[in-house]
C-alpha cells in the first residue's frame, strides 16, 4: 500500500461523531406488537377514531405481507416482536411550554449536534421541531408561522387540532398496502412533522426538523405529512444523527408531500445515523418510504438528499407526476463505507402531459460497503412529451466495495424523450499526486475529489445544510483510496 | 420459484416417450434427465420472476404444439431463395432437422468441422452443457431435455476459416405449429477463427416454438465472428440462449437482429475467463404490430484486463414492446475492466412500449464502465431539415429511422455479411408513421 493510502485508511476510521446517548426516563410499550399495542399507542396520544381504525387495518394488512427481498442489500431476519414501539420522554403535566421547562439533558444532545434550538435559531431563521424519540418536545416560530396561516407542528398534535386535514391527505400518497414497512409504519406510526401552507404562502423560513433515536431498541416510525396548498412554496430540512449502539435499530418512516397548483416542496435530508461499525457490528437500518404527489397543474417537488449513514439505507424518495406541466426532481449522493449497504434511488411516475423530471444520483463506495442505485423512470400512454433526464454516477474507493446500477425505464408513449447514463470510476492515484505536489494533504485532496464529485447534489441543498453535508462527507469518506 | 402451473402441451411426456438422438449415450442420457426432473420441478417462468418481468410465457404455455414433423420437399432454388449468403457453408435446417441434401458442406478447409448435432453428440460430451445452466429458470432445461437436433461447429487450433457459415433454421407451412428445440455448439479452439451466422426464417405464417440454446466455447485467442438473423413468421414464439465462455485473449462479436417472431426472447450471456478477453455484443430489434421482442444480455468480467463494448438499439411501431435487460458484472479483482453499454430506442408509433433496463454491478475499483439507455422519438427539427430540402413526409422519416438502425450494421467489419443484413432490413423499415 502507498504511503498516501495508508494516510487516508486512518482518516477512514475515524470513531463516529456524534455517538453518544442521553440518559433520559423514557415511557416505553414493552417489545412487542399486537392489537392492544396499537390501540394502546393510539390511546396514549388521544388520537381521533378515524386514526386507530386506520392503524388497525393497516396492521391487519401488514400481517398478510412478506419482507421484502429484491434490494441488494443482506442483513439477519429481524424479529418484529422483539421492538418497543413506543417511547416518549418522560413529561412533566403539560408538557414544556418554553425552552426552560425543556428537560436540560435534552437541550444538550441538541447543543452537541448542533441544533440551533435557541437564540441561535432565530438568527438562522430556521424554526424547529426537534422530534426526540417519539413526541415532539419544542416547537419554536410556532408564532411567526401562525401568522402567514402555515401550520408546523408534530403530527400527534395535527390529529388533535387539525384531525380533517391530517384524515384527508395521510395515506393518499403513500397508501397502507404500498409495502410491507409502509404497512408496519401505518400501523404503529409514533410522531412525526406536518406541514400545511395555505394558498399563495411563501413560507418565510426553512423548516428544519431533528429526528433523533435514542432509548435502546425503540424503533423508530416516523410520519411525516407535508401539503402546499395553490401556489405556495415550502423548503424543509431534514436532519439526522444517532447514538452510538451496539443493537441494530429498525427505522421505517413514512414521509407524504402533497403539491397542489403551482406549489413547490422542497425537501432536503442529511442522514447521518450510526452506521455500526468497522465490522457491521450495529448501526440503524433505514427503511423509508419517501413519495411525492404533484397533484395540481405546475407543480413541483424536489427531494435533496445527502445519505452517509445508517447501516443499511432502503429509500426511494419518488414523485408521482400528476398534474400536467408538474417537474420532479432528485438529487443525491449516497455515502457508503465499511459494511454499509446502500439500496438508494427515485421513482419518476409521469402520468400528466409535459412533465418533465431530472435525476442526479452520485454514489460513493468505500471500504467493504456494496451502494446501490435503483430507480425507475414510468412514462405512462397519456403523458405527452414527458421529459427525464437521469444520470448516476459512481465513485469506487478500494477494491473491496461494490456500487451498482438498476435503472428501471418504462416508457408507453412516443413524445417521450429519456435519457439514462451511468458511470463509473475511481479517485486515482494520479489524481491524489496531482493534488498532494500543489501542496494539499491527502486528506484534504480527497475532500476535495469528492466534493468536486458532488457538486451538482450538495449546490441544491440550502446553504446551512450544505455546509453540514460537505463536513458529513468529509468526515465519511476521506482516507477511502487504498 | 414462481412458475406457469398449467402447460397446454405435454412437454415431460414428449421427452419421456420420443425417440430422440443420442440415446445410447449414457452421459447425455443423464444430462436429459436432470433437465426434466428440473423442468418438471420449475416449468415455464412466469412474470413475477424478476428476469421476465415485462414478458409473459401464458401465451406460449397456453398453446399446443406438435413435436412430430412430417416430410417437406423444398429444392435448392428455395432454399438458395432465402439464405443470406451466397458464397458461404451452408448448414440448412427444416422444421428441426438437419438436411444434407440441400446443405453445402463440401470442400470444406482444414481443421474444419460443421455436422449435424444429433449425429455428433459422442464427440461434444465436454462442452455441451457446459456454458449454460440448467438450473436457471427459462427454457435451457427445457431445451436439453428435447433438444433433437442442430449444428456442431468446431475449428482446431490455429485455422482461420475465410468462408463464412449459415445455419439456415427454416420452418414450413405443413409443419406449423411445431415445437423444435434445437442446439447449437461451436467450439473454436485456440488461435483459430471462424464467423457464424444463425438464421431464422418461416416460410409461411407459421405459429411454432423455436426454443434454441446455442453454446460458444472460445479458447486462448480465438476470435468468433457471430451474425443472428432472426426474421420468423409473425405468428411463431422464438425464444433463444446464447452462451459463451471466453478464454484469455479470445474476442467474440456477437450481431443480434431481431426481426420477426410473435413473441422473441434473447438471453445472451457470456463470461470473460481469460485476461485480454473482449465481447462486442451488439443487437438490433425492429418490431411493430402486436410484435413483443425482449432481450436479455449478461457479461461477466470475472478477470482483470478484460474488455466489452454493448450497442442496442430498437425501432417500435404499431403496438409492439420491446424489452431489454443488459447486465454487466465486474467481479471482485476484476481491474481494469472497461466497459461500454447502450440501448437506444426509437418509438414511431402511439401504442408502442419500451422497457429498458441497463445494470452494472461492480465489484472492483480500478474499472472504466459507462452505460446508457434513451427513448425518443423522430427530432422534429431532423424532419424539418429533410422536409425542408425536398423529402416528403414519409421518405424523412423512413431515413432517419434508417439512420438510427444503421448505426448498429456499420459495426460490422465484414463487408458481405453487412451487406446481406442491410438489404433484409431495409425491407423491414417502416415507411414513415
Amino acid at each position: 500500500m502507498t504511503d498516501q493510502s495508508q494516510q487516508l485508511e486512518s482518516i477512514t476510521q475515524r470513531e463516529y461523531k456524534a455517538g453518544f446517548v442521553t440518559d433520559i426516563e423514557a415511557d416505553s410499550l414493552p417489545p412487542g406488537l399486537n392489537e392492544d399495542v396499537i390501540r394502546e399507542i393510539s390511546r396514549i396520544k388521544g388520537e381521533p377514531e378515524f386514526m386507530l381504525e386506520y392503524r388497525l387495518k393497516a396492521y391487519r394488512h401488514w400481517l398478510t405481507m412478506d419482507t421484502p427481498e429484491w434490494a441488494h442489500v443482506h442483513y439477519p431476519p429481524i424479529d418484529y416482536q422483539e421492538i418497543s414501539y413506543y417511547s416518549a420522554p418522560k413529561k412533566k403535566d403539560d408538557g414544556p411550554k418554553s425552552l426552560d421547562e425543556v428537560d436540560p439533558e435534552l437541550l444538550k444532545t441538541y447543543e452537541k449536534l448542533g441544533v440551533p434550538l435557541d437564540e441561535r435559531a432565530r438568527l438562522a431563521g430556521v424554526a424547529v421541531d426537534a422530534v426526540f424519540d417519539s413526541v415532539s418536545v419544542a416547537n419554536t416560530f410556532q408564532d411567526k408561522l401562525a401568522e402567514e396561516g402555515i401550520i408546523f407542528m408534530p403530527i400527534s398534535k395535527a390529529l388533535k387540532e387539525h384531525p380533517d386535514l391530517v384524515e384527508k391527505y395521510l395515506g393518499s400518497v403513500v397508501p397502507y398496502k404500498d409495502n410491507f414497512y409502509a404497512a408496519l409504519n401505518s400501523a404503529v406510526f409514533s410522531d412525526g412533522s406536518f406541514v400545511y401552507i395555505p394558498k399563495g404562502v411563501r413560507c418565510p423560513m426553512e423548516l428544519s426538523t431533528y429526528f433523533r433515536i435514542n432509548a435502546a431498541n425503540t424503533g423508530q416510525f416516523e410520519r411525516t405529512l407535508i401539503i402546499a396548498d395553490d401556489d405556495s412554496y415550502v423548503s424543509y430540512l431534514e436532519g439526522c444523527t444517532a447514538p452510538m449502539r451496539d443493537e441494530n435499530q429498525l427505522h421505517a418512516a413514512v414521509v407524504e408531500l402533497v403539491a397542489m397548483d403551482r406549489a413547490e416542496i422542497k425537501y432536503s435530508t442529511v442522514q447521518n445515523w450510526y452506521p455500526g461499525d468497522e465490522n457491521g457490528k450495529g448501526g440503524i437500518y433505514n427503511f423509508v418510504t419517501k413519495r411525492a404527489a404533484c397533484r395540481g397543474v405546475s407543480s413541483k417537488v424536489s427531494w435533496t438528499q445527502v445519505e452517509t449513514g445508517s447501516a443499511i439505507t432502503w429509500k426511494y424518495p419518488s414523485v408521482v407526476l400528476q398534474g400536467d406541466n408538474s417537474v420532479g426532481e432528485f438529487y443525491s449522493v449516497a455515502v457508503t463505507n465499511n459494511m454499509q449497504q446502500a439500496d438508494t434511488g427515485t421513482k419518476m411516475i409521469h402520468l400528466g402531459k409535459n412533465t418533465s423530471s431530472t435525476i442526479i444520483s452520485k454514489g460513493i463506495s468505500a471500504g467493504r460497503s456494496q451502494n446501490a442505485y435503483r430507480g425507475l423512470v414510468r412514462v405512462g400512454p397519456n403523458a405527452e412529451n414527458a421529459r427525464n433526464y437521469t444520470e448516476c454516477d459512481s465513485l469506487l474507493m478500494g477494491d473491496k466495495c461494490g456500487a451498482h446500477t438498476f435503472p428501471y425505464i418504462e416508457v408507453k408513449n412516443p413524445t417521450a424523450k429519456v435519457e439514462h447514463e451511468a458511470s463509473t470510476s475511481k479517485i486515482s492515484e494520479d489524481q491524489l499526486f496531482y493534488c498532494k505536489q500543489r501542496g494539499l494533504d491527502a486528506e484534504d485532496a480527497v475532500s476535495m475529489i469528492v466534493n468536486g464529485f458532488c457538486k451538482q447534489v450538495i449546490r441544491e441543498l440550502p446553504m446551512e445544510f450544505a455546509v453540514e453535508a460537505q463536513n458529513l462527507l468529509g468526515l465519511s469518506l476521506e482516507g477511502s483510496v487504498g | 420459484m414462481k412458475q406457469l402451473n398449467e402447460i397446454t402441451t405435454p412437454f415431460s411426456e414428449v421427452a419421456a416417450t420420443a425417440t430422440l438422438p443420442g440415446a445410447g449415450l449414457n452421459w447425455l442420457t443423464q444430462l436429459r434427465q436432470q433437465a426434466k426432473a428440473q423442468f418438471d420441478r420449475q416449468g415455464l417462468p412466469a412474470k413475477k420472476v424478476e428476469d421476465w418481468k415485462y414478458t409473459s410465457l401464458w401465451a406460449l404455455s397456453q398453446q399446443t404444439f406438435s413435436h412430430t414433423a412430417s416430410e417437406t420437399s423444398l429444392d435448392t432454388a428455395q432454399v438458395n431463395q432465402v439464405a443470406a449468403l451466397e458464397n458461404a457453408y451452408r448448414l440448412v435446417i427444416i422444421d428441426g432437422q438437419f438436411n444434407a441434401a440441400l446443405s453445402q458442406l463440401d470442400g470444406l478447409e482444414d481443421g474444419l468441422t460443421i455436422a449435424s448435432i444429433a449425429e455428433s453428440f459422442a464427440q461434444v460430451e465436454s462442452v455441451i452443457g457446459q456454458q449454460v445452466e440448467i438450473d436457471k429458470p427459462g427454457l435451457t432445461a427445457l431445451n436439453t431435455m428435447l433438444m433433437q437436433d442442430g449444428v456442431y461447429v468446431h475449428v482446431a487450433a490455429g485455422q482461420k476459416i475465410a468462408k463464412p457459415i449459415e445455419v439456415l433454421v427454416i420452418s414450413t407451412a405443413e409443419n406449423a405449429d411445431l415445437a423444435s428445440h434445437l442446439r447449437h455448439v461451436i467450439q473454436i479452439d485456440a488461435g483459430a477463427q471462424a464467423t457464424v451466422v444463425e438464421h431464422y426464417v418461416s416460410l409461411a405464417e407459421t405459429k411454432g416454438f423455436s426454443n434454441v440454446v446455442s453454446e460458444v466455447q472460445l479458447a486462448e485467442n480465438a476470435t468468433l465472428n457471430h451474425f443472428k438473423l432472426q426474421h420468423e413468421s409473425m405468428g411463431q414464439f422464438h425464444i433463444a440462449t446464447l452462451a459463451a465462455k471466453q478464454a484469455a485473449g479470445s474476442v467474440w462479436n456477437t450481431n443480434n437482429i431481431s426481426l420477426g417472431s410473435k413473441l422473441a426472447r434473447n438471453d445472451i450471456h457470456t463470461q470473460l475467463l481469460g485476461e485480454g478477453a473482449h465481447v462486442t455484443m451488439d443487437g438490433l430489434y425492429l418490431v411493430e404490430a402486436d410484435q413483443h421482442v425482449d432481450n436479455h444480455t449478461r457479461i461477466d468480467h470475472a478477470v482483470a484486463n478484460t474488455t466489452s463494448d454493448e450497442v442496442y438499439k430498437g425501432v417500435l411501431d404499431g403496438n409492439s414492446h420491446a424489452v431489454f435487460n443488459g447486465k454487466v458484472i465486474v467481479h471482485k479483482d476484476a481491474q481494469k475492466t472497461d466497459s461500454s453499454q447502450s440501448n437506444k430506442n426509437l418509438l414511431l408509433s402511439r401504442s408502442c412500449e419500451v422497457d429498458s433496463k441497463p445494470e452494472l454491478e461492480i465489484y472492483a475499483d480500478d474499472v472504466k464502465c459507462a452505460h446508457g439507455s434513451t427513448v425518443g422519438q423522430i427530432d422534429e427539427q431532423h424532419l424539418f431539415f429533410l422536409r425542408a430540402r425536398g423529402l416528403d413526409e414519409v421518405a424523412a422519416r423512413s431515413l432517419l429511422t434508417y439512420a438510427f438502425a444503421v448505426d448498429v450494421l456499420q459495426r460490422i467489419k465484414d463487408e458481405p455479411i453487412r451487406q446481406a443484413l442491410s438489404n433484409v432490413i431495409e425491407k423491414r423499415l417502416p415507411k414513415g408513421a
